[in-house]
């Protein structure tokens, strides 16, 4: 029953609330201008019943057909990953990519518990995405990102004694872009599930330490958190009543302007889709490209130059803080911003730091939260940044915090990224000095 | 609904608060369009309308719940976790539903997001009658509203949030009311424990929110930033940091509340950096503000908000202050200071600021009109109390003020650095940072004219307290304002000096003059339009 319909709540709509089970048991819930009628057969005024004559509604999930599930994709939101057909071993989704899928990667990739993600694109055959030089690549109609999170019993050793835990598909529909998400309940195949789930003590060894955390995995509601942008109000048109855009993130030619080892051979991901005819418009010389460096747990980072140190620090501010900490520098949409641009930091990948190194933090207060006065009576944390005071930073602060009051990001991660502190701490001490106003001691 | 005496015991100060704003039946309640009987009162405020029968049911405040209303485990039991049910119900909400929250007290192990509701409705049964604890919650707002339009949330209390109670974020048209956001860690112990902010909507517009209570902030209770249009009143605000705070936000009326036993009472700021510059056109009147003189453990910007203050105004301009009651704050009643209190270093602010003075953020205030206000007992704190005005009021305290004499701390402290840099001419170089937009809505950093003074007039001494051994009400400034007074100034005329100024407020020749009245902020939500030239057109505060 698809609580849409009216405000008739039947017996077992009432019971779905009751229960909150899965939006599965109950049906429905698709996204959006969806096809999906009641599953009843509804009597005509002759009393004879219609029967449909196409598969539609959630059958198309039940569909029995070879290759990828491109019309359930589309309209439904199918109880079972497996329902799409997304993989040739259903049970295996990080090898394997039905149809023309590719597997790709990102230089800088978003921070998630040391989780390993596997990544693939399906772009619908014979249609074509377009470049885009600072933001996401323009995915067409029916275009699916998959993205499963796998935690490894020890991250030096990937690949290996490793358990899926959730994979995620953002769709692109008619009407916008969908998140939907699959949690592996079994290790035969994941159920799409709309409340989240908080996985309790998930243990790994981390740079030969332990480390123990409950991983959460997000409720549907909160894909939009980090991946809309929202609009900025005009506030002489009383009449602005337009809605959040929802993006997908990582898929930026900044991220995938490396190298990738298909197996078969290794290629320069933007050389390898355009050659494999899902991507159009990419500059010939990949090296004019502005590009975030490669950067994960083994990266050195002594003996880097400031320089890229700072390349760096960016392209990790970018893919783990930009989706909200942004305005609408590159959103192709006017008068939108990322959920935190009102905050006043925004740290694009491509913004002109020297311009208003105030946007990235430097010398600024923080304008929500804050970390209280500490014996002395002097703010712990007083500025954002302070250059070359790392650890007088609330940025960096939230960053090594599990303070659910000044944990930054919001969402995503329960347990702390050292390296990335690590990084970000080096950038700080870094740049040029500057005491914000302040009395610091040494 | 006066209510007197401070309340230590936050149970009984929500119950007064809750008789205060009380509908024991189901009165008339302006956003219920289809009640029987129109027979509410005009004056919103008074705190109850008339009580009728109510068609089905309703909530505690009077808003009745429709049929067709969605109802959330109705026969949930005290102490269930109500994330699953919360979860499921606020997924692709239709369009206008009425979502109704069981009665009781619930847990809630997550935070809950809601995007781009429209004209959705969510209502438990009372700011008492439906509880929702968080604190189980790891991280994050307890719920976060993010885009939407024409949403009202009602009648029901967050508790023990981790981070911020309510948040909405770029809502246009958004009512919250007869809502709770309460943290019950004594703030004192440092503030760790306590959320953010407690009602947040922020980048919005047509922001109402009346008759909500807020308790043990760590930052603001009921807060508004960088949004337009806005009504805050009927609300009562204890023991936060900052009561009630309105930033870089333009039209905002603040009347009838309460803010009691705060750090700060009711505030208005400009902080530089953000996407809405700066605001305007903020309207405090007749609230009553005591008592503000809880620690402020508080941290970033609403740190530097001195405890024992009425009301602070902090880097805006075009601030209108009147017929407030203002008592026993210890420092000060009102305290009126330009961004420079915050940073001193004039000669960095081009380096680090410019990119927002550019979009016209300014540091300085000008065209604030303080009148008809009533002290009482104010400033009394001796020594006074720890933080940023401490040397200055001891200085105001001590024969080293301007007079010469010791005299009574005053209740009205105006820093006056900004204009008194700005009428030597020693800010002018920051008009080429000002652009087209700023310097077309008036952003300047040329000598004050008149429409740019501070002014005081016409307010009333009910000083009575006598320990100090007199009952004056006094303003003090700081620095003088006449940039040609050699006083003003060190030996070689190149920085100023401090000169505490201080004088009677009835007769003062500090801040003696007048302005204009400020325009009334007007709310339109769902085609309803609120405040003081709508439903409070004839309330007597909003006629002054």
């Amino acid at each position: 029953m698809n609580i849409k319909n009216g405000f008739q709540i039947t017996s077992k709509g009432l019971a779905c609330l009751l229960s909150g089970v899965l939006l599965v048991a109950c049906g429905g819930g698709s996204g959006s201008g969806s096809t999906s009628s009641a599953t009843e057969n509804i009597p005509d005024s002759s009393g004879s019943v219609d029967v449909p004559d196409a598969v539609t509604g959630l059958e198309l999930c039940a569909q029995n057909i070879p290759g990828i599930n491109w019309e359930a994709l589309l309209t439904e939101n199918c109880p079972k990953l497996s329902d799409y057909n997304l993989f040739i071993d259903a049970k295996n989704p990080a090898v394997g990519p039905n149809g023309n899928g590719i597997p790709y990667d990102l230089s800088t990739p978003l921070f998630t518990d040391y989780a390993t993600k596997y990544r693939f694109v399906f772009v619908p055959e014979g249609k074509v995405a377009t470049y885009s030089e600072n933001e996401v690549i323009e995915f067409p109609v029916g275009s699916v990102l998959v993205k499963t999170f796998s935690m490894s019993a020890d991250t030096s050793k990937r690949g290996i004694n490793e358990t899926h835990i959730e994979t995620r598909l953002l769709i692109h529909r008619a009407d916008g872009w969908t998140a939907l998400p699959y949690y592996w309940d079994s290790e035969a195949d994941a159920s799409y599930i709309v409340t989240g789930k908080t996985i309790a003590d998930v243990s790994i060894i981390h740079d030969g330490t332990p480390l123990t955390f409950d991983y959460g995995v997000p409720q549907k509601n909160q894909c939009t958190n980090c991946h809309a942008v929202v609009p900025v109000l005009d506030r002489n048109d009383p009449t602005d009543r337009r809605k959040s855009i929802f993006k997908p993130i990582g898929p930026k030619a900044r991220f995938l302007n490396y190298d990738y080892d298909y197996g078969t051979q290794i290629e320069n991901q933007l050389a390898h889709w355009e050659s494999a005819g899902i991507l159009a418009g990419v500059p010939v010389d990949k090296t004019g490209i502005d590009s975030a460096p490669i950067f994960n747990d083994a990266t050195e980072l002594t003996g880097l130059s400031t320089e890229e140190l700072a390349v760096m620090a960016r392209g990790y501010l970018d893919i783990n803080c930009a989706h909200c900490h942004r305005d609408g520098l590159t959103i192709p949409t006017p008068n939108y911003a990322g959920a935190a641009g009102d905050s006043g930091l925004t740290v694009e990948f491509n913004r002109d730091f020297s311009a208003d190194p105030g946007r990235f933090g430097i010398c600024k207060t923080a304008v929500a939260g804050g970390y209280p006065a500490d014996d002395t009576g002097y703010n712990q944390y007083p500025r954002d940044v302070i250059p070359q005071h790392a650890d007088k930073s609330y940025l960096l602060y939230r960053m090594n915090t599990n303070d659910g009051r000044h944990k930054m990001p919001e969402l995503g991660r329960a347990s702390i990224h050292k390296e990335g502190v690590e990084l970000i701490k080096a950038w700080i001490n870094s740049l040029p000095a500057n005491d914000c106003g302040l009395t610091l001691a040494p | 609904m006066k209510i007197h005496t401070p309340l230590m015991k936050l149970g009984l100060a929500s119950a007064i608060a809750i008789a205060a704003f009380g509908m024991t039946g189901c009165g008339g309640d302006s956003s219920s369009s289809k009640n029987k009987s129109e027979s509410m009162s005009a004056d919103s405020s008074a705190g109850i309308g008339a009580i009728v029968e109510c068609a089905s049911s309703c909530t505690r405040s009077g808003f009745e719940l429709p049929a067709g209303a969605i109802y959330v485990s109705p026969d949930e039991v005290d102490g269930a976790d109500l994330k699953n049910a919360l979860i499921t119900a606020l997924t692709d909400i239709p369009d206008n539903a009425v979502i109704v929250l069981p009665k009781g007290s619930f847990t809630v192990s997550s935070s809950i997001t809601v995007t781009d509701a429209t004209g959705v409705t969510i209502t438990g049964h009372g700011m008492t009658e439906t509880k929702l604890d968080f604190s189980s919650a790891p991280e994050d707002d307890g719920f976060k509203f993010a885009g939407g339009t024409d949403i009202t949330i009602r009648d029901l209390g967050v508790y023990e949030a981790p981070k911020n109670a309510i948040k909405a974020d770029g809502v246009n048209g958004i009512h919250i009311t007869y809502t709770a956001a309460v943290w019950e860690t004594d703030l004192e112990e440092g503030g760790s424990n306590n959320g953010a902010y407690g009602l947040y909507p922020v980048s919005s517009q047509n922001v109402l929110m009346d008759y909500n209570y807020s308790v043990g902030s760590a930052d603001a209770g009921i807060y508004v930033g960088q949004s337009n249009n806005i009504v805050v009143r009927n609300n009562v605000a204890e023991h936060n940091v900052a009561g009630i705070e309105i930033e870089n936000s333009n039209s905002a009326d603040v009347y009838n509340n309460i803010a009691f036993d705060n750090a700060a009472g009711i505030l208005s700021f400009d902080l530089p950096g953000l996407p809405q510059a700066y605001g305007g056109g903020v309207r405090i009147f007749s609230n009553n503000t005591y008592d503000n003189n809880t620690t402020n453990v508080g941290a970033g910007a609403v740190s530097l908000a001195p405890s024992g203050t009425g009301i602070l105004i902090f880097a805006t301009s075009d601030v209108e202050i009147y017929n407030n009651k203002i008592s026993d704050n210890d420092t000060a009643g009102i305290e009126i200071a330009s961004y420079f209190l915050a940073d001193d270093n004039v000669e960095n602010y081009a380096a680090n600021y410019g990119a927002t003075m550019a979009n016209g953020w300014s540091p300085l205030i000008k065209n604030i009109n303080i009148h008809d206000n009533t002290f009482k007992d104010n400033s009394l704190a001796s020594p006074p109390k720890e933080g940023l005005l401490q040397g200055i009021i001891a200085g105001f305290q001590s024969a080293g003020n301007a007079t010469g004499s010791e005299q009574t701390a005053p209740a009205v402290i105006y820093g006056a650095i900004g204009e008194l840099l700005s009428n030597a001419g020693k800010l002018a170089g920051f008009n080429q940072i000002v652009g087209a937009d700023a310097k077309a809505d008036g952003v300047n950093y040329d000598v004050y004219s008149a429409a740019d003074l501070i002014c005081l007039q016409d307010n009333i001494n009910e000083n009575n307290k006598n320990t100090l051994g007199s009952n004056d009400l006094n303003v003090g400034l700081v620095y003088g304002t006449d940039a040609s007074e050699p006083s003003n100034w060190n030996a070689d005329l190149t920085a100023p000096t401090p000169t505490l100024r201080i004088d009677l407020m009835e007769n003062n020749t500090l801040l003696d003059c007048t302005h204009d009245r400020l325009a009334p902020a007007v709310v339109t939500i769902k085609g309803k339009v609120y405040g003081c030239t709508a439903d409070d057109a004839k309330l007597a505060a909003c006629k002054l």
